[in-house]
């Protein structure tokens, strides 16, 4: 069903190299702003974003624009991912038939000349019907065969076994998380700060699942840089890795010795800065600080809330609600929280400025350092 | 004169004269991105725009700091901790220009620390070059004034004397031997992996008789060093994290210490190499198999009680201890012996 109200791009943190994200002044955004162009006026359907570059995709012309460290557009690309050792595109052949080529090309090319290397992929069955694009595999760094995944280091083209079914893959710093067909999580990599979430800090050389959520059907996964998170279908969080700046939204030391971490989520003020450390615990004990959760926890939204999309950076985590709000936390230095401000926090927080803009947030990406968002006007009674 | 003014000057002198001298030849690992930051870094540096420097550099100490993290420190490539250090480096300097105040020095000293602690060598050590530098011109308000109550370091282990002495079997204790030849230390103690007492070697130390807390603080009070908190590595509760050496010894070694706190396993002489002016390498570390820049000198500095987990070295160790007493536990090696810890320990003070 195509989106009856037209939506718009949002975009806030870290823009040091010059790329889109709102108005581009100075190096950092600490607030929500409208992106102008690339994308204004186009119809954005994927923001990937890398910590120097920003690749936009289109739909409909299947251009991707390049803003940043690296400026470019080129044609005939149905998506992107951008990192800093690799952009990877997927492009469709010129006629019907033509099958779809992946290419990996030096960031700083913008697409011009040749790709470091590219090779033919084969389609996923094709499922017609409403929504026909969400139903495939993908998006990058997940192939749309769902037989392999792109890597930014060597070896770039990574298989993966038919049995998993993949449906959705993240990669983080170290590690990658996979969802399947059926709603489970597995994960594989680097697991030094806990982000695999089987309960040890060990690696894992294979995609390994995570027990802690059997039973659960998973509609989300995402990876930052040393954490990681997936949503249940019925709109429940799990969060488990490294919480050195609060992106568990876990007490954290590093921000208890600036006086800045705060009370349990269910007691909080929506502006959020004021409340001090608690106790948590049952026996009036404060609650021990966590640097890292080796094994998912469950973590509550304020008011209820149940979430229905997620992405991380490298330090920071943003979750959209059903109601179309929008919650951050993590590391904020700059600005990538979206809380006019450079504070890192150990709470979720909600961005209230799409609240005041009367905006109903559809879908966050997230960047190693900001944020993007695409909302749309609230319906009018 | 001291001041602002000599700072900077003083700092100056230690870099280069131009931005094109001011670079690091760094290899495939970092990416274009972090170059162009780098060499924006050193324009805005040379531009004198130093809020834009600082600014700049943060970015990079952040980007590089995410490196250092990926994976294992062993593998992560030293170019990426040359960044870091340049970084460190930059921002310590801009940090200090005029009007400068005893806070600014403080952090830029800070800043240096990290880029000691984290980073890699760069532009022929300048980093130790520098907090030497700003070692000269910290405000004598920021050292601790001495508390009348410190006692050197001796003195104090006499009045602690509920400290338990294991009751040790005398086959079963290590030998003591008062200045060997090398020839007869190597022929029965590190060619067959013998533990060995020696004694007399380092009684002419200028840490026996220097070494004090107010000592250890005037030279190193301001410096940042890594910090062990808890009873031993293998507990649940232990954590490491940073603080300056004053902290350390207000905090955990001075004033009954509520949790036990370690300056555990660091290269402190190299971080500060006026203490190392203070101690020496005895001359039977030459006959190790390896080269004489592959010898390590590590410092644990810490209150009583604290403990190190049974382990195994892979390197061979002479441990001088100054100060209080210290027991050591050596189990029997498992076979014909291939690693062996050679003690050195002295009780003077």
């Amino acid at each position: 069903m195509a989106e009856e109200r037209r939506g718009a791009w949002f975009g806030f943190g870290f823009c040091g190299f010059g790329q889109a994200l709102g108005s581009g002044r100075g190096r950092q955004v600490h607030s929500p702003e409208p992106l102008r162009a690339p994308g204004a006026g186009l119809d954005v359907c994927r923001v990937s974003a890398s910590w120097s570059y920003t690749a936009f995709v289109t739909r409909g012309g299947g251009q991707v624009e390049l803003s940043g460290f690296t400026v470019g557009a080129a044609g005939g690309c149905r998506d992107a991912w951008a990192s800093e050792e690799l952009l990877v595109v997927l492009r469709t052949g010129p006629g019907p038939g033509a099958g779809t080529e992946l290419q990996a090309w030096a960031p700083g090319s913008a697409l011009r000349g040749e790709p470091l290397w590219a090779q033919t992929v084969p389609e996923a069955e094709r499922e017609d019907g409403p929504g026909g694009d969400e139903t495939q595999a993908g998006p990058l760094p997940l192939l749309p065969c769902a037989r392999a995944y792109v890597s930014p280091r060597p070896p770039f083209y990574r298989p993966l076994a038919p049995t998993l079914r993949a449906r959705r893959l993240e990669l983080g710093a170290e590690h990658a998380l996979l969802l399947d067909a059926a709603g489970q999580v597995f994960s594989w990599g680097g697991g030094r700060h806990g982000q695999l979430g089987h309960g040890t800090l060990e690696a894992e050389p294979e995609p390994r699942l995570l027990q802690a959520l059997q039973g659960l059907t998973m509609a989300e996964v995402a990876a930052g840089g040393w954490h990681s998170l997936c949503v249940s279908e019925a709109g429940d969080i799990y969060i488990w890795g490294w919480n050195e700046s609060g992106q568990l939204a876990l007490p954290t030391k590093s921000l208890a010795e600036d006086g800045k971490t705060t009370a349990e989520a269910s007691g909080l003020n929506e502006d959020g800065s004021e409340v001090k450390r608690v106790a948590g615990g049952e026996d009036g004990a404060p609650a021990p600080f966590i640097a890292v959760q080796p094994f998912p926890a469950l973590l509550d939204l304020p008011l209820g809330s149940d979430a229905v999309k997620a992405s991380c950076g490298s330090r920071h985590t943003a979750v959209v609600t059903r109601t179309g709000e929008l919650y951050t936390w993590g590391w904020g230095k700059y600005g990538q929280l979206g809380h006019k401000d450079t504070t890192s926090l150990d709470r979720p927080c909600r961005v209230k400025y799409f609240v005041d803009k009367q905006l109903q947030v559809r879908t966050v990406s997230c960047g190693p350092w900001n944020t993007y968002v695409y909302a749309v006007e609230k319906e009018k009674s | 004169m001291a001041g602002p003014d000599a700072l900077w000057e003083a700092l100056w002198a230690l870099l280069p004269r131009t931005k094109e001298e001011l670079k690091l030849e760094l290899g495939e690992k970092v990416e274009g991105s972090v170059v162009m930051l780098l060499q924006e870094a050193a324009e805005l540096f040379y531009g004198d725009k130093r809020q834009e420097c600082l600014q700049t550099c943060e970015a990079l100490l952040d980007y590089s700091w995410e490196k250092l993290n990926t994976g294992p420190w062993q593998h992560v490539d030293k170019d990426w901790r040359r960044v870091f250090s340049f970084s460190c480096l930059l921002k310590a300097v801009c940090l200090c220009a005029p009007p400068g105040d005893a806070a600014s020095v403080a952090a830029a000293l800070k800043a240096c620390d990290m880029g000691l602690l984290m980073g890699a060598a760069i532009l022929g050590d300048i980093l130790l070059k520098v907090t030497a530098v700003l070692q000269k011109h910290l405000p004598s308000g920021k050292r601790p004034a001495p508390d009348p109550s410190q006692e050197p370091l001796g003195i104090k282990k006499a009045r602690n004397d509920h400290v338990p002495i294991p009751d040790v079997t005398s086959e079963r204790t290590v030998p003591r031997l008062h200045c060997p030849s090398l020839q007869y230390f190597r022929e029965h103690f590190l060619d067959p992996g013998r533990p060995v007492i020696l004694e007399g070697v380092a009684d002419h130390w200028p840490c026996m008789r220097k070494w004090s807390l107010e000592y250890i603080q005037e030279i190193a009070g301001c410096r940042t060093v890594p910090v062990e908190v808890g009873s031993r590595y293998t507990d649940e509760e232990w954590s490491q994290t940073l603080m300056t050496v004053d902290e350390f010894i207000s905090k955990y070694v001075r004033n009954e210490p509520k949790d036990i706190g370690y300056l555990a396993q660091h290269q402190l002489f190299d971080q500060i190499p006026e203490l190392k002016q203070d101690i020496s390498i005895p001359d039977y570390c030459c006959l190790g198999s390896g080269e004489e820049e592959e010898i390590t000198i590590n410092a644990w500095f810490g209150p009583q009680g604290t403990i190190s987990p049974l382990h195994q070295d892979p390197q061979q160790n002479f441990l001088a201890q100054v100060g209080a007493a210290q027991n050591i536990g050596l189990p029997p090696p498992p076979g014909p012996a291939t690693r062996g810890l050679a003690a050195l320990c002295t009780f003077k003070h």
